[in-house]
């Protein structure tokens, strides 16, 4: 076997390119990477090997990103740099697996997973095939996941697919809760864990998400189901542009 | 705190009331029903002694919980309690009943706690005078094991009434959350996007019942998936709590019940105590 199949490329979101690469990094692969807009905004260890271009023998390329744009312009350089035969997994949280297929030149060779911080590291990630999707290239992605000990779900094509989707509507309700000053958000989470058995109390969980890619998910799920269940908690969305929540 | 009254000894008050007699209080525990107050007892003795037999209490704790209970089907003896905690039906009329014999029954500084969980506190308490002195006291069930309770502060609670509940909550051995009189409170507000995103997924056909469940137990790393959680407590209770929220908020489309439920529940299908739900326990 080619030293190549042991390498795997990653580029979009820098937490989540992080986050992958070591959970593959721990499976035996080795890391190369593309920073999002030249320059590193997260120091990456070591074993994360920064590449300008896809040498043409990597075969598993990951896109990580939830802006759309970004995405676009992501999957455009990959689908023309990576080799023929290479697969590509794309985060399609926020936009679908056949969306992004429809962007490049063979989109038989991609399929959508869930990524989301905090999730990655659990046992299982979801895949969107599309109706493009070549069967050899989801063997291929299926034996991809067993080396790295996850369990797989196949999950029809959708915006926020399903976890991602419970979990950040979890956290809007809870910020809707807090907006309205119903109770702290310490008393929330604590609630959630003793009276639910959550695991997480919605409030850290949406901190170490990340607020901005939690409000991105929602934003994406709000213009597909265009409901006005989905709308998103002020309080949320103003704490995405920087503001710091300080109720009593 | 050292002499309570329980009003109502079903399932919710008898376990209140083992709760806080555990605790060291002295407690009154009514029931109009001598029935039920005899059944109560009942179970708090399994209780006690599963608790003595896991060792999580010694035989004397036990038999001082034991000695700490006095059932009655009258107030005669609420003049002494310095907290009421009211555990009847979720019935609103019920409740204002009771609040107003206990109005009559207790002393002026006796805390009103009502155990709802889908009631206004403020409305119990606007049947009563002195509505300063009511709260609700929400406790999950089983009250023995389940470590929280939310103390809900009305429109005219007092912080006295709110820091001594709290204080009783902790004394308890439990742990007290803070919550606004609105609906749903925190827990079962909050939660109700877990039961309901996963019946729109359902009914989207994004994925199975039981995919669904795996994915949250495997990716969400919760301990049960929404549909298994639905059937344990019961399809139709989780329809009446998201029903009750969607007509208590006006129609807000956060909380619209799901046809799914309907559906289930009018076939009879409510979970594992009907042996069939979303899963089959018929085996």
């Amino acid at each position: 076997m080619a030293q190549s199949r042991q390498t795997i490329f990653l580029m979009g979101d820098p937490s989540l390119v992080l986050e992958l690469g070591e959970i593959c990094h721990q499976a035996g692969f080795a890391i190369l990477y593309k920073p999002a807009s030249g320059k590193d905004s997260a120091p990456f260890p070591k074993h994360f090997k920064k590449v300008n271009t896809i040498p043409r023998t990597v075969f598993v390329l990951c896109e990580l990103s939830l802006d759309r744009e970004l995405k676009k312009k992501n999957l455009l350089f990959i689908d023309k740099a990576a080799g023929a035969s290479a697969v590509i997994l794309s985060s399609s949280i926020t936009v679908t697996a056949s969306e992004q297929a429809s962007w490049i030149r063979r989109p038989s060779r991609l399929v959508g997973i869930s990524t989301m911080p905090t999730l990655l590291s659990q046992k299982l990630i979801e895949l969107a095939p599309t109706i493009h999707t070549d069967k050899a290239v989801m063997a291929r992605v299926q034996e991809f996941f067993a080396r790295l000990g996850k369990e797989l779900a196949i999950v029809q094509d959708r915006i926020g697919m399903v976890m991602p989707r419970i979990l950040c509507m979890l956290i809007n309700e809870a910020f809707f809760a807090l907006t309205e000053h119903i109770a702290s958000p310490q008393d929330i989470d604590l609630a959630m864990k003793l009276g639910t058995n959550y695991p997480r109390g919605p409030i850290e969980w949406a901190d170490q998400i990340g607020i901005h890619s939690v409000v991105t998910i929602l934003e994406a799920i709000h213009d597909d189901l265009d409901e006005d269940r989905y709308r998103i908690a002020p309080l949320l969305k103003q704490m995405a542009l920087g503001a710091q929540w300080w109720g009593t | 705190m050292k002499t309570i009254g329980i009003v109502g000894a079903g399932t919710m008050g008898a376990g209140i009331a083992h709760v806080a007699a555990i605790s060291g209080c002295r407690v009154f525990l009514h029931d109009i029903s001598d029935e039920v107050l005899t059944k109560a007892l009942e179970r708090i003795e399994t209780e006690l002694q599963k608790g003595v037999e896991k060792t999580k209490i010694t035989a004397e704790q036990a038999s001082g919980a034991r000695s700490n209970i006095q059932p009655t089907s009258t107030f005669n003896d609420f003049s002494n309690c310095e907290v009421v905690i009211e555990a009847a039906l979720e019935d609103l009329e019920i409740k204002r009943d009771i609040f107003r014999e206990l109005e009559t029954a207790c002393t002026p500084e006796t805390i009103f706690a009502s155990n709802t969980s889908s009631l206004s506190i403020t409305a119990i308490a606007a049947s009563i005078k002195s509505t300063a002195r009511v709260v609700g006291l929400h406790f999950f069930n089983p009250p023995h094991l389940m470590k929280l309770v939310e103390v809900i502060r009305g429109n005219e609670t007092s912080e006295h009434t709110m820091q001594r509940s709290a204080e009783l909550v902790s004394q308890f051995g439990k742990t007290p959350v803070v919550v606004k009189d609105t609906p749903g409170f925190i827990v079962n507000r909050i939660a109700r996007p877990f039961y309901g995103e996963a019946l729109r997924l359902l009914g989207e056909g994004v994925a199975s019942v039981e995919e669904i469940d795996r994915i949250v137990r495997l990716e969400g790393g919760f301990k049960m998936g929404p549909f298994e959680l639905m059937d344990l407590i019961g399809i139709d209770v989780n329809f009446a709590v998201t029903r009750s929220m969607y007509e208590q908020t006006f129609g807000e489309p956060r909380y619209r019940p799901h046809l799914i439920q309907q559906t289930m529940v009018n076939a009879g299908m409510l979970g594992r105590k009907t042996k069939r739900g979303f899963y089959d326990y018929s085996q």
